[in-house]
Parts: C-alpha cells; structure tokens; sequence
C-alpha cells in the first residue's frame, strides 16, 4: 500500500512539476539562448539587449504606477464595501454577493472593452453624449491614458480583495472594538488604532494580491494601454514577441524572468501575511451578534453609491457589448439608432470561419481541458491530504507553484519547450499550458473535498464490513462529487475565455475566443466584437449559474 | 460608586416576534461592593450590563453611575461607552492581538492623553498589582488564558475607574485554573475600592465571589441578596433551584409553632424555617442534598426524622451521591464517603428545620 502510495506520489511530482518547473526552466535557458532556433547556443546577450533598451525605463515606471495604483483603488473599495455589508444596516445586502461574483462571469477582456466602448476619446458612448449635452469640442474623459488602466483594472480586482477582507471582517470579534470604546476611545480612534490593525493582514494580503493580479494583468494593458501609448511590463513583452517584424523570445525571455521572479516574491509575502492573519486570531467569541452600526442620514446616500458601483461593474457593460453588436456604428442610444439596430454583426460573426474556429477550439479547451485538469487534480489532492509524506510536501508546493505565474510569461517560456516538439502550433499545447497554469485551481476545491472525508467516514465504513472497493463507490466517491464538479466548472469557465497564456500560444488554426475578441479590438471591429464576447459571456455565467446551483444542492445534503 | 436603573427595558424584534431582553429592570448596585448578575444563558443579565457600559441601548428608563445620569430615555440623555468612564473585562478578554502588553494596558491612559512617564509608571504599578511585571514586551497573543485574563483586567483598573464590568470572565478558563482566578479575582477586588458588576451563569463563582447576588430570569430580576441569604432563605422557588442542587418537595402548610413552619409532605411531618404562609396554603419543601443527615446506630435524631431505602449509591470522590426513596418520593443525597451503605439498605435521615426551607409555589 505505502509502496504503491509512494510510486504514485513521484508519478505525480513528475507530471505536475513537469508541467509547472519544466517551462520556467525553459523560460531562464532561453533568457540565455541566442533564439528560438537556437536553443542551447548559450549568450547573455539578450539580458543586456532587453535591460539596456531605453524603452524599459518608462515601461517600469508606467507598470509601477498601474500596478500599485490599481491595487490600492481596489482595496480601498473593497475595505469600504466590506465595512458596509458586515457592520452596517445598509439595505439590500445581496448585492454585495454579486458584486464578488461578477469576475467569474464577464471576462476582463471584454469588461476593458466595455469601458473602452463608453469612454474612448474619439466616440466612447458617454464621451458623446457629454459632448452632446454640454455642446463640448473635445471628449472630457479618455479610457486610453494610465489612469484609465488603473481605474478599469481597479474595478476588476474589487471582487477578489472583498473576498480576502470580507470574511475577516465578519470574523472580527467585535469586543475588540467595544473594549477599546469603554477604555474611553471614540468611534474614530477605535476605527484608527483598533479595527484597522488588526485587519492589517487582511488588508494587505488583498492588496500584493492586487498587485500579483494587474501584473499579470494583460487585458487592461493591451486594450486600454496599447491605443493609449502606455506600455506596461505585460505589453512590452508581447510586443516583443507578438508584433514587428522580427519576434525576440530571447530577449522577452530574459524581461520575463525578472518578472516572474517579482511575482513569485510577492506571493511569498502573500502566503506569509495569510498565515499571520490566521494567527491574530484571539479567543474565538461565543457569538455576541455584532452591533450593526445604523447609517443614519448617510444609508441612502452610501447604498445609492454601492448601487452605482453594482451598476458599473455588472450592469454597463453587459448592456454596452449588447448595444455595441446590434448598432451599426458607435452612436449615442437615440430612436435613429434603435431604428437601425439590426443582427448584422450577429450574422457576420457566425458567418465568419475563424470566429467558429475560435469558438469550437475554445469549447473543446474548456471540456476537455477541464475534464483532464481535473482528472489530474482529483490524483494530485488526494495525494496532498491523504499521504502525509515529505514527497507529498513537495507536490504541494509544487502545484501551488503556478498560481504566482503571469501568464504571459509563463506563456513565454511554453514556447521556448513546444518549437521543440511537434506540438508547436496545435491545439495540444494550448491544452498543456492551461492545465499547467490554472492546475491550483482544480486542486483547490478538490482538496476541500478530501478533508471533509475524515478518515473515520472511510474507516466506520470498512468496519461496517464494506470492502474497500465498495467503501470508494459507497462513501467516497459520494462525498467527492461536489468537489469534481464545481472544480470542473470553474476550470470549464477559465478555459473558455483564458486570454494571456493563448495570446502566447495561439497560432493561425488554434485561435481561441479571446485571442479572436482581442484581434477585432485592434482592429477596432467593436459590432463583431460585441456579438463574439456576449457569446463568451453567455457561455461563462452559465457555468457559473451551473456551478453555484450545484454547490447549493450538495450543501443542502 | 452607586448605579440606579430605573425601569429599564430592552426589546429585540426578530422574524416579527418582539423578544424582551430586559423587562422593567429597577436595581440599585450598592457603591464598593461586587455585585453579581446570575441567571441561566437567555435571562438578559449581559444585556443588562452591557446597558450600563452603554454598549446597548435600552428602549426605556434611566441608568445613573454615581451622580451622573448617563441614560435617560424622556430626557433624552445618552453618554457613549467611552465618556463613561468605567472598566470593563470582556468574556473574550478582547486583548488587542496587534499590541504587546504594555500597549494593552497603556491604551486608556494613551487616550487620555495622559503622559508618557506617567503612564509607564501607571502601567507597572497595574501589572505589578496583577502579578505580571516583566510582561511589559510580550506579544498579546503569546500569552495563556490566565494570563490574557490579567492583562485585561490590568487593561480595566488602569485609569482607576469608579466602577468595572465583568462579562463572564472565567467562562474560557479551564476548571482548575478557573477556581484559582477566581480566588485571585476576589483578592484583588477586596484590596480595591471599586464596585464591581460581575456577570455570570456559574452559582459556584457567583457565591463565592459576590457580596450580593440578583437572579435574573427572562428579564427580570427575581431576587436580590447576600450568598447566604440567596443560598439558604431564598423566597423564590425559582432561586433556590438555581443556586444549588435542591431536592423538591409538594406541602401543605399545616401550623404556625415556637418560630417554626410545620408542613405536611410525603415525607411526613416537617418543621422547617418560618415562613409567612397561610396556614392549608400549598407550597414546595426544598432541601439541599448535602443536608440529608444519616443517623447511624440508636443516637438520638435531632430535627425531623424520615425513613427511607437507599436506591442507587454513585461515588463521586468526596462523597456518595445516594437516591434515597421515600414513599413516591426520591431525595437526592450526599453522603459521607465512610458510610458502610449498600443499595437497597433501609436507613433514616435527619433534617434540620433551619435547613428545610419552604418557598411558594
């Protein structure tokens, strides 16, 4: 058994480490390589190329600024969401549930390009209907500047810092903040040298979250930055390797180390934060219900403001794409315009092969890929809960490796090992890097699935006398089905719209559904665009509908 | 300091159901004295206490501290927690968990904005009285339950309030190291001129701890006493089943004799404690178990004497807890761990009249 145990567990190091280590390791020889035809031919050459490029100094000033900007707009937003929805009586809470579960049903692509609809310069929907209303000469507001970035990429990590600070603030035991009043502080100072503190962690685990996430981040960047001339670390690499006449893997190589090196750090200080976190946990209370803190005058006010944020992050940009495929050209919504709505670009889209091509290749990466990724995750949580060895340790740390991954350079160092093979350029390597990239994700829920499966389920079933053949059909399959399925949903629905591995890999014949959207955003095809993102975000929130209802049904077991 | 509360209510409204917290509450907590709130979990003792920190807001009446009326409903008076000036010890400790010990205690001081000097000698002197000088640079959350128990109590004293709370504060301790605390508690409160409201479900802490004890139920306070007077001449049946494990008895109220109540009960005859009661009037005999007294051999019965058989007989280490059988009756006792007893065994047990205590219905 321990044998067998154990030759599964190498088995596993093997596979996962050679679908998360191999490519980084690809990615630094290449970073020494002299070029993608020329693997192994060893130079440091393109190191000093892409750091003595005058270019990167603006690039990195420009990241630093998207980066931490976006990052703090989050979290402040977040905190203040937070704050309302667990310690105050501010009405219709529900909200606040779907505003942390938008991200999972409108892609970032198409959530930058929404905002790229409403505000761009030249006919962004509310640029011109303010240049209407006020009779302006020039568009007050344009998306394509670093403040746009950091304001749509902002909203786009809103939901996963509220999720971090959400929950410690609801766990926050509230005599904290009573003691400190009766020891004779007012609101204010107790907010300031109490509550804060002690959320600390919480708040920075959200925020370097924040900057792992726009650092990878490639859609707000390619979107919004390119048009606006504002490269960032994520853009430079891809137009060192996506665009010009003569590609540079070497030289991208060599930035992406750098890159990858500070996204690995971060996520270092990140596990380490959450791990404080958990340790400022004090006696836990025995559930005093926590004063709910009445607004007052400000609860109209405060909701009418969590309304519009609802509003702009779920409402405008669903309801901008759709206008944006029925319309022939942008135009303010008027009764000329709905006059001319039509299926046009409906019927183009749907007519247009490589789209069809696009999506038929994003279905089959999303049920495929899922079904294999989750395969894999099912042997890999299994051995990570169930086989406490130190092989198994480093199978964790192993497949939690990847989620520190930018996928563009992740994507970076997948080419340099494909051209190698013959692989390079089908349907195959997209598959492999997906699963490399997102396998913690498929593992994160299965591994939930495992530890509820106390080892005294299995053990009270074998001395039942079931034999351990009909103890897996009876008990443990049972309890692991919610876990397989809301692992392959979630797998499912990040296959169907992943963007910055495929603009990497994707070659002419294996286009996917975000590489597609993002060609006719460059091309500036807004109609097609339109129609082909609804199709992506029908696709995704269906899942995710799928995957919460399912999650309902097994929890009421 | 003294603290009056008058006619104070609390309504919680819940799934449309209006849940009185508190029901016209009028108590007066004597100055310099600890005082305790008991109840069983429900009986609106914490509400009633956190009412007069002013953490929660009653819906009716008046709460003065002192000379200072720091609620009045009509008058529209409301003093927040922290311009009441008082200390308070949470059932948590609510210790800061980003502070070390010294920020801990130094915090009321610090809002005081008192100075820096003075609070470091303020805050030795706190510690030392709590037995916890050197503790100073300790992280808060490295610290065993005792110990966080001191440091908030240190966190309450520090700015010499006139009166502390006490939220259940044993209740996170273990037994062992509950009991001492206990004695500590006590120790340091008598060396302090303070008053102390201490709140708690245990009858054990309450009598040994307080000068005077008020039972609470649903919301109401039902009695108000010294330990003594609580444990042993409660006037409510309610009481005196909570307080201590009390065998219950139906009587009839049968005479009036030399400073003595005489009832009729399946026991028999019983004198017991004088008690205003009509004579013919029904009402319940209660009995501690630890008051059973088994006569042994031919010496004389004091008191009342009762003949029984011995039904179970369970060893609990100081003593045997015997069911006694009398008639339809079981009386649980406590019996002396020497007593050569076996089940089934007939014996006779004495009580004294001044341990039969009869409460109204």
């Amino acid at each position: 058994m321990d044998h067998s145990r154990s030759k599964l567990t190498w088995l596993l190091i093997a596979i996962v480490g050679a679908l998360t280590v191999f490519p980084v390791l690809m990615l630094l020889l290449g970073s020494f390589s002299e070029g993608l035809t020329a693997f192994g031919k060893f130079t440091v050459h393109k190191y000093v190329e892409a750091y003595t490029d005058p270019v990167l100094f603006d690039v990195l000033a420009n990241t630093t600024l998207f980066v931490l900007g976006s990052s703090l707009l989050s979290t402040v937003l977040a905190l203040f969401l937070a704050y309302l929805n667990t310690r105050t009586d501010i009405p219709f809470k529900f909200l606040f549930k779907i505003i942390s579960l938008i991200p999972m049903m409108i892609p970032h692509l198409l959530f930058a390009v929404s905002w790229a609809l409403l505000l761009n310069p030249s006919n962004g929907l509310i640029n011109l209907a303010l240049k209407q209303a006020l009779s302006l000469e020039d568009a007050p507001f344009n998306i394509y500047s670093i403040w746009g970035m950091i304001l749509v990429e902002g909203l786009l990590d809103l939901p996963i810092a509220y999720l971090i600070i959400a929950p410690a603030m609801a766990s926050f035991d509230v005599a904290l903040e009573e003691s400190s009043r009766v020891c004779g502080a007012g609101t204010m100072r107790t907010f300031a040298r109490v509550t804060l503190p002690v959320l600390r962690p919480a708040i920075l685990a959200a925020f370097i979250l924040g900057l792992v996430r726009s650092l990878a981040s490639f859609a707000v960047p390619s979107v919004i930055g390119m048009p606006g001339r504002v490269p960032v670390l994520a853009t430079h690499l891809y137009e060192m390797i996506a665009t010009g006449f003569a590609t540079d893997y070497g030289k991208a190589a060599a930035v992406g180390m750098s890159v990858l090196a500070a996204s690995v750090t971060l996520i270092v200080v990140y596990r380490a934060l959450t791990a404080e976190s958990e340790k400022f946990v004090t006696v836990s209370s025995r559930g005093f219900r926590p004063a709910v803190i009445g607004l007052g005058k400000a609860r109209t006010p405060l909701f009418c403001a969590v309304a519009l944020l609802s509003l702009v992050l779920i409402v405008l940009p669903v309801a901008v794409l759709l206008y944006t495929s029925l319309v022939p050209y942008s135009m303010v919504p008027s009764a000329r315009a709905f006059s001319l709505m039509s299926w046009k670009h409906w019927s183009d889209v749907l007519g247009d092969p490589i789209s069809l091509l696009s999506l038929k290749n994003s279905l089959f990466l999303g049920v495929v890929g899922a079904t294999l990724g989750v395969l894999l995750s099912i042997f890999v949580a299994y051995v990570i809960v169930k086989v406490k060895t130190r092989a198994s340790g480093l199978l964790e740390s192993l497949s939690y490796l990847s989620f520190s991954f930018p996928g563009i350079v992740i994507g970076i160092g997948f080419m340099w090992f494909f051209v190698q093979t013959p692989l390079y350029a089908t349907i195959w390597a997209l598959l492999l890097g997906y699963i490399g990239t997102y396998l913690p994700y498929g593992i994160r829920p299965m591994s939930s699935a495992f530890i509820q499966i106390h080892s005294h389920l299995e053990e009270s079933s074998l001395v039942c006398g079931a034999s351990p053949l009909t103890t897996l059909r009876r008990i443990i399959v049972p309890l692991l089905i919610p876990g397989i399925v809301s692992g392959w949903i979630l797998m499912a629905s990040m296959f169907v719209r992943e963007l910055t591995l495929s603009v990497v890999l994707s070659r002419p014949g294996t286009e996917v559904l975000a590489v597609q959207i993002l060609r006719f955003a460059e091309d500036g095809l807004w109609g097609k665009l339109s129609a082909l993102g609804i199709v992506m975000i029908g696709i995704s929130t269906s899942l995710v509908i799928a995957a919460t209802l399912v999650g309902n049904r097994f929890r009421a077991v | 300091m003294e603290i009056r509360i008058r006619g104070v209510s609390k309504y919680y409204y819940s799934e449309g159901k209006t849940i009185k917290a508190l029901d016209d509450v009028n108590l007066v907590i004597p100055a310099n004295r600890i005082f305790t709130l008991l109840g069983p979990s429900g009986s609106g003792k914490t509400t009633l206490l956190r009412c007069i920190v002013g953490l929660e807001l009653p819906d009716t009446g008046e709460i003065s501290i002192g000379d200072e009326l720091v609620w009045s409903k009509d008058k529209n008076i409301c003093v927040p927690p922290e311009r009441r000036g008082l200390g308070m010890v949470f059932q948590t400790y609510a210790i800061w968990p980003h502070m070390n010990v010294f920020d801990n205690v130094a915090y009321p001081l610090q809002v005081r904005d008192v100075a820096k000097d003075v609070i470091r000698e303020r805050v030795a002197q706190t510690l030392r009285f709590v037995r916890l000088e050197g503790f100073e640079r300790r992280p808060a959350t490295k610290l065993s339950g005792g110990q966080q128990q001191r440091v908030a109590l240190a966190r309450a004293l520090v700015a010499e309030p006139k009166v502390i709370l006490f939220d259940e504060p044993l209740s996170n301790l273990d037994a062992k190291l509950r009991e001492e605390t206990r004695k500590e508690l006590r120790a340091f409160l008598g060396k302090l001129q303070i008053t102390a409201v201490y709140v708690t479900h245990d009858r054990v802490e309450a009598l040994a701890l307080s000068d005077s004890i008020a039972v609470m139920r649903a919301g109401q306070i039902i009695e108000t006493g010294t330990p003594q007077k609580i444990y042993f001449d409660a006037d409510h049946r309610f009481v005196a089943d909570f307080i201590g494990r009390a065998n219950l008895v139906k009587a009839t109220v049968r005479a009036e004799e030399g400073g003595y109540t005489v009832v009729d009960s399946t026991l028999g005859r019983i004198v017991c404690q004088q008690r205003d009661l009509p004579v013919g009037g029904e009402a319940t005999l209660c009995i501690r178990p630890e008051f059973i007294r088994i006569v042994r051999g031919e010496a004389e019965a004091h008191g009342n004497l009762v003949n029984g058989r011995i039904e179970s007989l369970v060893f609990v280490g100081e003593a045997y807890e015997a069911e006694i059988r009398v008639g339809e009756e079981r009386l649980l006792a406590k019996i002396d761990p020497e007593a050569k007893l076996r089940e089934g065994d007939a014996v006779s047990f004495t009580l004294a009249p001044a341990h039969c205590l009869l409460v109204a219905i």
